[in-house]
């Protein structure tokens, strides 16, 4: 067989290959800079649904919460305060206990206009659904009264309202029902039951969103008028399309490449405090090595060994910020401060820790042989920031004396056994949190499903009573001040316990093509109305 | 793999067989090649205690993260400031082991059902035939995938999990080499004289079959090595602290900018060891199969 | 021949619904909780057991298995994924196709990388050509292909931006996974017909047909080829099965939405009913494949009727 005949052979197969691949669809939209008119971003992972309420998933929630959806408030985390959005004015009683709310005069995506009963109706639905107990739990009842104003009447008084204003978004009554009569589960299909700027145009699970801006926005039309969201799984993928100019917005960067970013987005990128808390989490009740976690003194020991530096380096490419609170003060104004000094924050001594173990009856062989003290579980993948914080964890305790392993599994089988108090140690994390009310869900004996450490147990052997009356009187004042002292006291005593121990704040990277203009960057929900094209 | 032609040549003969075997061996340059880069390899993972402690492997050490490789860590430093020469080192005994385990434990299944299928024959052959069918159906990272999911991944459970996605190889290929060798007529023999079924396969049949199994495990060793790498880039691997090639190579993917050695080192572990098994492998096979050579 | 080929259809079913057992058995090792699932954490657990027996969930295992077996095959039904709260079968058959249209793109590109590659090399064995092709399949046989595939993603999306980096916009997005899933692929087919043929070139016939004075070209084309071809042909079924493999690792790498990407992600939440449909699919189209491959390589072997006969005999 001649040279010649194999060339051309193998040019032959190039063709029909060429062929083959030709003939595949050519999938929608196209590469590069794309369409001059459509705004790129990325999604990790597919949208779950066109529903507020189906969206758990913090990716999906900034759509569906801040560019489909409105609430009575908005929320503007980066100064910390709620705004008036649906709601143009807002009367409470003298006792408290009723909220006059007038709307303003939006109009859905689809041409109706907002009506208290659609308020009513939202409110309705969202109180049945368990999972907004959290915020829906102290409303008693939600009346119409006519077309513009909703009366919303509490059980007792409730200072974090704001937080269920703004979480409870407002559904279109009709189309909601329609769609719902029509045999469908709304959220799977587009629609255009909500009032905010842009409405689903294209919903495909498994290939991305487009979005369309909605003319009649009643706070006037976006500039931005397509929206596409690309969904690419692969980090280091998602990179190489910002620096290819495929994506128009990158936020939730990942931070081991964000040296690379800068490098391609210069001055627009920033990197924001994150409003979450990653903390260690110590299950006292568990009953491995004999309830060794159940000495107070041993808890104290694994807290004092972990150096919170090395977990932020490790985590968060350094990026991050170490925490000693559980939420951001900057973000919210209740939050104890650190440096007030009111409350224990454990920092990282070798000698501490090694006095504490001590202290918990351990000999100094027994200490240098290494204490067992169980396992830190976690969820998501190996590389995942969580479970970085867990390897280090685990170095920093063997380091001191103390031998633990580390478990890292699937979210779902995991974070069940948290809630079940099934386990030793664990990294686990909360955020979104605005008003510091938002710890009762991981303090209160109530918040079933939520918390992962549980004061109440039959011994007492915390005063549970004691960080559940803080809570509830917490949310009862009105006053920053008086809620700061009492909050402050509260989570004095939980770092007493020694079970909590805050890790780090993430950091938010976020960059920007060139083709976009930012009115304001939001650390957390960003708003599709604050871009518009560069000139 | 495929299933190749008998060792017909070199089949019955008997201790000479092994010296002619490894004569023609010897003579494959890039076989040697492999063994001798193998036999290194052992060194360093057996020997692995000689050269740098378990502790470097696990102690952290975060003033030196991602650091360049250097006279102090050769191979640099990973996302812990871990040192990746210890932890390719103990590394590769975890991962090593756990193919050669898989290999073993696949090897042993699938060449006993290999055996008994051909051996017996029949209803006997059928339904083990037809179950392999069933199993090999299902795509072997499919297969692995649910059992891992099923019985959550640690070290005996990815043995489970690759032990029955491989066994089906062996059993096709034990049978096939049962049906030939049980035809001839040392083998018809021993049966006229009485010996039982088990005694046959036991004394005449695996051992000329052994050849070709020694050949298809070695093969296999190297792709459970890779396969291995690809379930922990599938978030399916090991769990996390222990040092494993595979793992390494996933945790080193979002550095793979900053710093590429992370990832050039497990991955050069990968190849160096796949590829001289897979040397030592084409080199036993030409050898077993003498017409094969020129 | 014609019984040979209703036969092996025939096999099929016990085939197909053995799969589905393995699978079906594999999955209900830990038990789930469909009702808890699908409703979520709020609903109080007599409701969640009221779903279940709605189900059928608290049935015994055949019992379960058999219904199970009737919605899949006569009402194409899978269930409901616990995430999605979706019919499963509506939203797995989209990415059904996408991961079959990879894995296929793949079989061709690794054979026509592989064979002719091989072909060569065994006829000009020990030239440069064959030794360079030797050891870049060595090579490519040691790489795993998540490597593989960012090697490529950061040359070809990164340094020469000539690829997409994600996704399938058009049949450009095609290049970079295909190659990631057929480049060892291609390198096991070379190697195979490499040696395939070289059985083949060494056996009496050839020698025969060479002292007999055909030209090399003669005997290569009409006697080699023919014969060394067969065994590739198993080959290159078989050879489905990896590429389905490298699928699953290249959706995740390039961000393609098919049946890989989508068990991986669902794993993480347990979606059982997702994760059993996608396997079976998947299964049942490789059993298919081989069902072909096995068809066509019957038609072609004449031999493989006589083998046919001797082995249902035993």
């Amino acid at each position: 067989m001649s040279k010649k005949r194999i060339i051309s052979f193998l040019l032959a197969a190039m063709m029909l290959l060429s062929l083959c691949t030709a003939c595949g669809p050519s999938g929608e939209g196209n590469t590069g800079g794309g369409d001059e008119d459509t705004l790129y971003l990325r999604l990790s992972t597919a949208l779950q649904s066109t529903d507020w309420q189906q969206t758990a998933i913090m990716e999906s929630s900034k759509i569906t919460y801040i560019q489909l959806f409105e609430g009575l408030y908005g929320m503007d985390e980066s100064a910390g305060g709620y705004y008036n959005l649906l709601a143009k004015d807002v009367q409470l009683s003298e006792d408290n206990l009723t909220y006059t709310i007038e709307l303003v005069d939006a109009t859905f995506q689809n041409g109706d206009p907002l009506t208290a009963e659609d308020v009513v109706f939202s409110y309705q639905l969202a109180m049945e659904n368990p999972k907004f107990g959290y915020v829906t739990s102290m409303i008693d009842t939600v009346e119409a009264q006519g077309d513009k104003i909703v009366v919303v009447t509490l059980k007792f008084p409730y200072s974090a309202i704001s937080h269920t204003f703004f979480t409870i978004k407002i559904y279109s009554k009709r189309e909601y029902q329609e769609i719902v009569d029509s045999g469908v589960t709304f959220g799977t299909t587009p629609h255009t039951a909500g009032t905010g700027p842009y409405y689903v145009s294209e919903y495909d699970i498994s290939a991305g969103v487009k979005l369309k801006a909605y003319e009649n926005y009643w706070q006037g039309a976006p500039a931005i008028k397509n929206v596409e969201y690309r969904l690419i799984t692969e980090d280091a993928a998602a990179v190489i399309a910002f620096e290819n100019g495929e994506l128009d917005y990158l936020i939730d960067a990942p931070l081991s490449e964000w040296e690379d970013i800068e490098a391609a987005a210069g001055e627009r990128c920033t990197l924001q405090k994150a409003n979450d808390i990653q903390f260690l989490a110590i299950n006292y009740q568990s009953p491995s090595n004999n309830g060794i976690l159940a000495n107070p003194k041993v808890r104290e020991a694994i807290f004092y060994a972990v150096n919170k530096d090395n977990v932020v380096k490790a985590a968060t490419s350094g990026y991050g910020t170490a925490a000693t609170e559980y939420m951001v003060p900057d973000y919210v104004a209740t939050s104890p401060r650190v440096t007030d000094g009111k409350f224990e924050t454990y920092d990282y001594s070798k000698e501490k820790c090694h006095q504490a173990l001590l202290d918990a009856g351990f000999t100094e062989e027994e200490i240098a042989a290494g204490i067992p003290v169980g396992t830190i579980v976690t969820y998501n993948s190996d590389t995942a920031p969580k479970a970085k914080a867990a390897v280090v964890i685990q170095a920093c305790l063997a380091e001191n004396g103390m031998i633990a392993e580390v478990e890292i599994g699937e979210n779902a089988p995991i974070t069940d056994r948290l809630y079940k108090l099934d386990y030793d140690m664990c990294v686990y994390a909360d955020s979104g949190n605005y008003d510091y009310n938002n710890i009762r869900q991981q303090v209160h004996s109530e918040s079933v499903g939520m918390y992962v450490v549980c004061y109440k147990d039959d011994k007492n052997t915390f005063d549970w009573q004691k960080i559940e009356s803080l809570v509830d009187q917490g949310v009862q004042t009105a006053d920053v001040g008086e809620r700061y002292d009492i909050y402050t006291e509260l989570w004095s005593m939980v770092m007493d316990t020694a079970t909590i121990l805050p890790l780090y704040h993430n950091a938010v990277g976020i960059a920007w093509s060139d083709r976009v203009e930012l009115a304001s960057i939001d650390p957390f929900y960003y708003h599709l109305t604050d871009f518009s094209w560069a000139k | 793999m495929a299933t190749k032609k008998s060792p017909s040549g070199a089949s019955y003969v008997g201790g000479g067989k092994w010296k002619e075997i490894w004569r023609r061996f010897k003579k494959n340059r890039g076989a040697v090649i492999g063994l001798i880069m193998l036999a290194v390899l052992a060194a360093v993972l057996l020997g692995a205690p000689l050269f740098v402690f378990y502790e470097e492997a696990i102690t952290q050490n975060m003033e030196f993260m991602l650091e360049k490789p250097s006279a102090a860590h050769i191979f640099g430093n990973d996302g812990y400031g871990r040192d990746i020469f210890a932890r390719i080192i103990y590394g590769g005994r975890v991962s090593v082991a756990i193919a050669i385990l898989a290999t073993i434990c696949s090897c042993l299944v699938g060449s006993f059902l290999g055996a008994i299928a051909g051996y017996f024959g029949g209803v006997v052959d059928s339904v083990i035939m037809r179950s392999l069918d069933i199993f090999m159906s299902v795509p072997d990272i499919l297969f692995t995938m649910a059992v891992v999911y099923a019985l959550g991944a640690n070290f005996v459970n990815l043995i489970v999990a690759l032990t029955l996605a491989y066994f089906t190889n062996y059993v096709r290929l034990v049978r096939s080499e049962v049906l030939t060798l049980s035809e001839q007529d040392y083998v018809e023999a021993s049966r006229a004289g009485g010996a039982g079924g088990l005694r046959i396969i036991l004394s005449h049949i695996i051992p000329n079959a052994i050849g070709v199994i020694i050949v298809n495990t070695t093969l296999n060793i190297a792709k459970i090595i890779i396969y291995e790498s690809t379930l922990s880039f599938l978030g399916l691997g090991m769990p996390a602290p222990q040092p494993e090639w595979g793992q390494m190579l996933s945790e080193a993917r979002e550095f793979m900018r900053k710093a590429p050695h992370l990832m050039f080192f497990p991955a050069l572990s990968i190849v160096i060891t796949a590829c001289s098994v897979n040397l030592i492998g084409d080199g036993l096979r030409d050898a077993l199969d003498p017409h094969l050579k020129s | 021949m014609h019984k040979y080929i209703a036969k092996r259809i025939l096999f099929l079913i016990p085939t197909i619904i053995g799969v589905t057992l393995i699978i079906y058995l594999v999955m209900n090792i830990t038990p789930g909780d469909p009702g808890r699932s699908i409703l979520g954490s709020g609903v109080s657990q007599a409701d969640v057991d009221a779903y279940n027996h709605l189900i059928g969930y608290d049935l015994p295992f055949f019992q379960k298995f058999l219904n199970y077996l009737k919605d899949v095959f006569l009402h194409l039904d899978f269930g409901i994924s616990y995430v999605t709260k979706q019919p499963v079968f509506h939203e797995i058959w989209p990415r059904y196709i996408m991961t079959l249209k990879l894995a296929f793109i793949g079989m061709v590109l690794s054979t026509v990388i592989g064979i002719p590659l091989g072909m060569y090399a065994a006829v000009k064995q020990y030239s440069p050509m064959d030794t360079a092709a030797s050891i870049i399949s060595f090579l490519l046989a040691a790489i795993p292909t998540f490597v593989l595939g960012l090697v490529l993603l950061f040359f070809f999306a990164l340094k020469l931006k000539w690829l997409p980096s994600y996704g399938i916009p058009d049949w450009s997005g095609y290049i970079m996974p295909a190659l990631a899933i057929s480049l060892p692929i291609a390198a096991q087919n070379f190697r195979f017909t490499k040696s395939s043929m070289l059985d083949a070139i060494r056996q009496d016939y050839v020698r025969t047909a060479r002292a007999k004075g055909a030209t090399e070209q003669l005997v290569i084309w009409k006697h080699v080829l023919k014969n060394a071809l067969l065994p590739v042909i198993t080959q290159v079924g078989m050879s489905l099965g990896l590429l389905l493999c490298g699928a699953v690792v290249a959706e995740q790498l390039f961000s393609i939405q098919g049946i890989g990407s989508l068990i991986v992600e669902r794993i993480t939440y347990k979606d059982e009913p997702v994760i059993i449909a996608g396997t079976i699919l998947i299964s049942i189209c490789f059993t298919v494949v081989m069902l072909v491959v096995d068809v066509i390589y019957a038609m072609i072997d004449p031999r493989i009727r006589a083998k046919y006969t001797k082995t249902s005999k035993r």
